[in-house]
């Protein structure tokens, strides 16, 4: 599909990726628009079905942008997101779908520079994987 | 409690593939407890299952209900209003809820989404280990709180096999011994003599090999 | 907002302290003693708080707008119940004493009722000359006011210029113009005084060289920016004066009228004009046409703040700053263009270059007022050379008068943080002569009840700020509210300029009050820094404060996206979307309240630490004072003396003695933290301290880092391998201890910048400079005929420090300047050391005969010590391993952690008085979160439905707190007292029995739905 501009979901944790975006916007740091941030107070807050129903409603990627690994502010909930980010994982594998498209992104609240990196990176992997499954054979059921 | 895990997802979108209309059924007891299939793992499987059918182009229409109890028909009573604007009933409860909703509604193919596992404990959080098997004639008192039956790979009654090694058995060696984990508590609560009872063959009349079981509490039915 | 025009003499029972000057530093200042509980008065001679800076167009490192920045401080400060604003105000007369003045003050006539006056702008569209409003460049704004978030949000008459008051009165329908309005005087009792009154800016009209104020596109760097400026005179148009079209070349010239010794010069550095050069070059390049060449000629560039290298590097690498080492005599102007040529030379030509720029701008500094010199005489404190107040490097914010305070320009020439740090140090001290009772409970605030919406559909109202240029520069604002405004549940939107403005803000209620709306969507900047101001609308309208969402355009869409404007827009529609969504499902919530534990522990025990603990133990507060060393006195015990001259061992003697006589103080050394829990008011810290490492807890409601830097020693210039080398330190316990040694030198060499500004130590070490000069003047004061060379980068010696670099250079010692990628040699055959290095001067490469080589390696962060509480405490840390305050500008001394709060050398390098006002500081900010006797956990805890609940102990086993536990009637329940608030038992819930408030399940996923309302 050409022109595919994907719709691209990030759970960020109001300590560190939340503030680490607003550093970027602060520091003028461009990075694909793709991007709609959902603040949540931890990474360990997002359920494994806000990812799946994010998909559902149409995202074409999911990731969830916690803090540093021992940098919680909660003690652990960024190592729990990012098991519960392999387990949708495997579960989307497991019914035909890429697993790539979501993802556990680490980083500070001071790193501007990484967010806009790892978002841009995320975007243009998810252009590489083309639309979501859910849109494209939507769009073919209706076609046809 | 009763433990289940969710069955590999292909068995499951293989079954409910000839359906447009699904009311997806979790339970609010032990398969809650066990993570298996309680309203979180409902909302889960649901939106894996229509994530999977859309893919396909279809666009799966999911009822999702949590009931407090599937195993009791008052509650399974609840989904008589879902049932008509449903095409099967794929149910996450053990399989004893999914044999009382397939009593209760005989029209609508019932399938289950779990694996009913065994009756057991849980070690910690994401680890259960089977406890019981339900045999209808409890020795615990015998052997010191642990089960042989549930425990011993080859359910022996009077101490171990040749296959115990350093306490463990030798089906893994992440499997304890039943019979050392016997003998060690005999020998902390004093009671080790009582091992040298010898037990007599287990009367299996009790558990399944008497056919399906029923309690009847005369009292409480009449 | 509190004014009062009718003060007659009546002395209050209940002293307060005096503040003077409305400027941020003054707000600052007022803000922390309100927030402590203490009643101030804050005066302005102006009719309007916010001074200076709400006349910048952006702030540098993080080229914020400032308006945006400072204008929900104002309007804090205008909600503050114990602080009264008198603007148009001066004092007259101060009698008394510390703790006990009275002060005589006189309020100009406004000549309008602020009461009645609605800011309509009736008066100034049909007077424009009457009524004063924006000074600069050119007054015809179209509000008159001076900036659009004006506070008291009200006109101000200029009854000299008014030739007809009936006229005038007639076209106010508000009825709010007075014709007899009169001075009002008022006496009034306080127990200290802030000052902080400023400086102005220099003028160069009285220059006779850079056109002397003649040429039309030759401005001062304050005039820039207020044509940069959304509010300013071109409406935020980068336009010449001259002919209005846009710059192509755009030059700055550095230290007009300052480091100068000619007619009209000031020798002083104004220590903020490289930065804002900086920033003025970059925002050019940045928001108007990275085309614009931008060209800055400076003597030294002198960006020594925390993290200001990293920001002079952005300017050079990635926006493509010319920088020019040259101070060009004068500026031509061509009669016919308007052109401006530049003649100048530079160390690698030897001709004269001309160059021809569409623009100059001049970078003016500070000057203290005429009226600043009365007010100090009035007061009785002392001036210095400079005619600043005095203040002395271990009192860094006091005058010479007991009980008068200063803070910000007028101590010396300084940025915002600096003034932000200074400004909660002098209302620090001057809260301490104010007694206050620490178990008094405070005031409530005071809101109206709240409405019960429980029943209502929701009614939505979507507002929408441009900020300026922020977002009205990207976006179509008008056609994204319309995109949104038809969405259901909808019933207003509608775009609201700067929606943190008072006006903006008044239009809000009353759309509320109106429609009466239930819900209300902001469409602006960052919920971090705006949320709590747009709460207090809703609970001044009897709304609940959760019914509101910030919808973070600003930060998140529109700065990011500047380069993709019409993406910008669609993401602006969709991210608004979101927000109405989201609200729809948001309820009202009960905040959650705890007791606060009052005492506070001070982590490092050098001289910035002694001072925080002295001053919190002055205020009242139990203090534990750890340090992991067995003394206390830190990095200070290794200085000997101040460039002042002042004797650092005795002064750290004194205060090790101070600290260890004080009851409310106890020192733990040997001390180090393992363990910490808890929340802000309420902290436990673990601690294993003494010989035999025994643990104790410490309860604590704040904390204060102050675990300093360490002195670098990089393996560099033969250090540690020749007894000839040494650091700077090294150098000072010399000059003091050996004075014979040092006295036989016949020639020494310094070396600047040894490990820092250069790939992997990239930040500027900031003291190294003024510590050079400090000791090459002992050397010289020790034996005039020593010869010293100092080798530098740029000569950092900001402020007052320039005075002793002048001396320096009047004494003798030679400056020879060296490049980052010719570095000097330092070498040493048969004993005898050399210094290799190339003289721009001469334009040779030059040896020198060294008897001791010196190098200035400044500091660098202590990275184990805060990598380590940094993971304890959870708090976050620069790139090169300092502390991170909350916000660069704004909040320079908290950290992102609500009671933690940073001074010292852990936050940057700086000098002794700096660490001392920091602490200063730090000890303010600390005891106004602590003189609160409740903490307010928020709303945002974790829920369960006993209902849902199955027991199954996930929840009790997954929380990192081990809060939640099954209650006697089988169901989990969860401690709002000790919820932190993370939602993992929310997530990880099977029964999906457990809600995290303001986070809820329905809520996210509501977002969602707005996000691809498309596909639903």
């Amino acid at each position: 599909m050409e022109n595919f501009e994907p719709e691209i979901v990030a759970f960020c944790c109001h300590y560190c990726a939340y503030t680490a975006a607003d550093m970027a916007g602060s520091k003028r740091l461009s990075y694909p628009p793709n991007v709609k941030i959902i603040r949540v107070p931890c990474t360990g807050k997002v359920d494994a079905i806000h990812i799946m129903k994010a998909l559902l409603k149409g995202a074409d990627g999911v990731y969830v942008a916690g803090c540093l690994e021992g940098d919680c502010h909660f003690k652990n909930g960024n190592i729990r997101a990012a098991h519960r980010v392999a387990y949708v994982q495997k579960m989307l594998n497991d019914i035909g779908w890429d697993g790539e498209r979501v993802e556990m992104i680490t980083m500070s609240a001071g790193m501007g520079e990484r967010f806009a990196q790892t978002a841009k990176e995320f975007t243009e992997k998810i252009r590489q994987l083309g639309p979501s499954p859910a849109k494209t054979a939507a769009g073919q059921a209706a076609v046809g | 409690m009763i433990t289940a895990e969710q069955k590999p997802m292909q068995e499951i979108i293989n079954c409910i593939a000839p359906y447009d209309r699904i009311l997806l059924v979790g339970c609010n007891e032990c398969v809650t407890v066990c993570s298996a299939g309680g309203r979180k793992e409902v909302g889960l499987l649901a939106s894996a299952l229509q994530l999977h059918f859309l893919k396909q182009g279809k666009t799966l229409d999911i009822k999702e209900v949590t009931l407090e109890r599937q195993c009791d028909p008052e509650y399974v009573e609840e989904l008589v209003n879902y049932m008509d604007q449903v095409d099967a009933v794929v149910s996450m409860a053990c399989g004893c809820g999914v044999q009382t909703i397939a009593a209760r509604y005989r029209e609508k193919a019932v399938y289950p989404a779990v694996n009913t596992k065994f009756m057991g404990a849980s070690e910690r959080q994401g680890i259960w280990a089977e406890r019981c098997q339900g045999c209808g004639d409890c020795v615990l008192g015998l052997t010191g709180g642990i089960c042989p039956i549930a425990r011993c790979s080859k359910r022996l009654m009077n101490g171990p096999c040749g296959g115990s090694t350093k306490g463990k058995c030798e089906i893994s060696p992440d499997v304890d011994c039943a019979w050392q984990l016997i003998w060690d508590r005999m020998k902390a609560l004093g009671i080790e003599k009582r091992y040298e009872e010898v037990m007599e063959a287990k009367d299996w009349r009790t558990s399944r090999d008497g056919g399906p079981r029923k309690i009847v509490r005369e009292d409480l039915a009449s | 907002m509190e004014e009062r025009n009718d003060i007659v003499n009546e002395p209050s029972a209940h002293p307060k302290v005096l503040v003077i000057g409305g400027g941020v530093g003054g707000i600052r200042a007022a803000l922390d003693l309100a927030e402590s509980r203490r009643n101030v008065v804050l005066i302005d001679k102006a009719y309007a708080i916010g001074g200076l800076m709400t006349q910048l167009d952006r702030t540098f490192p993080t080229n914020n707008c400032d308006l945006c920045t400072v204008s929900p401080d104002l309007s804090e400060s205008g909600r503050q119940h114990r602080m009264e604003l008198m603007p148009m105000t001066t004092l007259v007369d101060i009698q008394g004493e510390a703790g006990n003045f009275t002060v005589t003050l006189e309020t100009a006539p406004r000549h309008i009722d602020v009461s009645k006056c609605t800011a309509c702008g009736e008066c100034v569209a049909k007077y424009p000359d009457w009524v004063r409003f924006t000074p600069g460049l050119d007054p015809r704004a179209p509000t008159c006011m001076r900036y659009p978030q004006a506070t008291p949000f009200a006109f101000s008459v200029d009854m000299e210029k008014v030739e007809d008051i009936k006229a005038l009165q007639a076209v106010c329908r508000a009825e709010a113009i007075l014709s007899d309005d009169q001075p009002k005087t008022a006496t009034v009792n306080i127990a200290s005084v802030v000052l902080s009154v400023g400086a102005e800016l220099f003028d160069p009209a009285v220059l006779d060289h850079f056109g002397g104020g003649q040429l039309a596109n030759v401005v001062t760097g304050l005039q820039y920016e207020r044509i940069m400026s959304a509010s300013g005179p071109t409406a935020g148009e980068l336009v010449r004066p001259s002919d209005g079209v846009r710059p192509k070349k755009v030059a700055w010239i550095q230290c007009v009228g300052s480091r100068g010794i000619n007619r009209a010069d000031v020798p002083y550095c104004s220590s903020v004009c490289c930065m804002y050069a900086l920033k003025e070059a970059i925002v050019t390049k940045e928001r108007f046409a990275s085309d614009i060449e931008a060209t800055i000629f400076y003597m030294d560039m002198r960006t020594c703040g925390k993290d200001y290298e990293l920001y002079l590097n952005r300017a050079k690498n990635d926006y493509g700053v010319q920088l020019i080492r040259s101070r060009p005599h004068s500026i031509i102007e061509d009669p016919q263009t308007g052109n401006l040529s530049i003649t100048y030379t530079t160390d690698e030509e030897s001709r004269h270059l001309t160059e021809v720029f569409d623009m100059v701008v001049l970078s003016t500094g500070f000057r203290v007022q005429e009226s600043t010199v009365e007010l100090a005489r009035r007061l009785g404190i002392e001036l210095n050379i400079h005619l600043f107040a005095k203040t002395e490097a271990f009192s860094p914010v006091s005058t010479s008068k007991p009980g008068i305070y200063v803070c910000g320009v007028f101590e010396s020439p300084k940025d915002i943080p600096e003034t932000m740090v200074q400004a909660s140090a002098a209302a620090c001290m001057a809260g301490a002569d104010l007694h206050m009772d620490l178990s008094d409970p405070q005031a409530e605030d005071d809101f109206p009840p709240e409405r019960d919406v429980s029943g209502e559909p929701p009614k939505i109202g979507v507002f929408v700020c441009d900020c300026g240029f922020d977002i009205g520069g990207v976006i179509p604002v008008n056609e994204v509210v319309a995109s949104v405004a038809k969405l259901s549940d909808v019933v207003v939107a509608e775009s609201v300029g700067y929606g943190c403005s008072g006006d903006s803000m008044l239009r809000i209620e009353q759309m509320i009050r109106e429609h009466g709306l239930n819900r209300v969507v902001i469409g602006g900047c960052s919920p971090r820094t705006h949320e709590t101001r747009f709460q207090d609308l809703l609970r001044r309208v009897g709304l609940n404060k959760y019914l509101v969402d910030i919808v973070n355009l600003r930060d998140q869409d529109t700065w990011a996206h500047m380069d993709r404007p019409a993406d910008a827009a669609k993401k602006a529609e969709k991210l608004l979307r979101m927000g109405i969504t989201g609200v729809r499902k948001s309820r009202p919530l009960v905040d959650h309240t705890l007791p606060v534990n009052q005492n506070i522990l001070v982590i490092g025990g050098g001289v910035t630490g002694m001072n925080a603990a002295l001053q919190m133990a002055e205020l009242g507060f139990k203090v534990y004072l750890i340090d992991r060393a067995p003394d206390l006195g830190g990095l200070a015990r290794s200085v000997r003396s101040t460039i002042e001259g002042g004797d650092v061992s005795a002064y750290i003697a004194d205060l090790v003695q101070k600290v260890r006589a004080n009851d409310k103080i106890q020192v733990m050394t040997r001390t180090i933290i393992v363990d910490h829990s808890g929340m802000p008011g309420l902290f436990t810290t673990g601690v294993q301290s003494g010989p035999r490492m025994n643990y104790m807890q410490i309860q604590h409601g704040a904390a204060i880092l102050a675990t300093g830097a360490m002195p670098n020693r990089p393996k560099e210039y033969l250090l540690g391998e020749n007894d000839g080398v040494m650091t700077q330190l090294d150098l000072d316990s010399v000059i003091a201890d050996m004075p014979d040694q040092a006295k036989g030198w016949n020639q020494v060499v310094m070396i600047q910048c040894v490990g820092s500004r250069e790939p992997g130590n990239p930040n500027c070490s900031r003291i190294c400079c003024a510590t050079a000069i400090k000791n090459a003047l002992r050397l010289k004061a020790l034996n005039a005929d020593t010869q010293i060379y100092v080798l530098y980068r740029d000569m950092r010696t900001y402020g007052f420090s320039e005075d002793y670099y002048a001396e320096a250079r009047q004494a003798g010692v030679k400056f020879i300047r060296y490049q980052l990628d010719d570095k000097p040699v330092v070498a040493e055959t048969d004993g005898q050391l050399t210094v290799t290095a190339l003289d721009p001067v001469l334009g040779r490469r030059i040896e020198i005969a060294a008897d001791r080589v010196v190098l200035s390696t400044g500091l660098r962060a202590d990275d184990e010590t805060t990598e380590d509480l940094a993971m304890l405490f959870h708090v976050a840390r620069t790139d090169d391993g300092y502390f991170l305050e909350d916000h660069v500008k704004l909040r320079p001394v908290d950290m992102a952690l609500k009671g933690f709060f940073i001074a010292g050398t852990a936050h940057s390098p700086k000098n002794i008085k700096e660490s001392i006002t920091q602490a200063l500081a730090a000890a303010g900010r600390a005891q106004a979160l602590l003189a609160k006797t409740t903490i307010n956990l928020g709303a945002s805890i974790a829920k369960v439905d006993g209902n849902r609940c199955a027991a199954c102990l996930v929840c009790v086993r997954a929380c990192p707190f081990g809060v939640p536990f099954i209650n006697a009637d089988g169901y989990s329940e969860i401690d709002p007292a000790k919820c932190h608030g993370c939602g993992v038992c929310a997530a990880d819930c099977p029964a999906k029995a457990i809600q995290l408030m303001t986070f809820e399940d329905d809520q996210i996923l509501a977002k969602l739905d707005g996000l691809f309302e498309r596909l639903n």
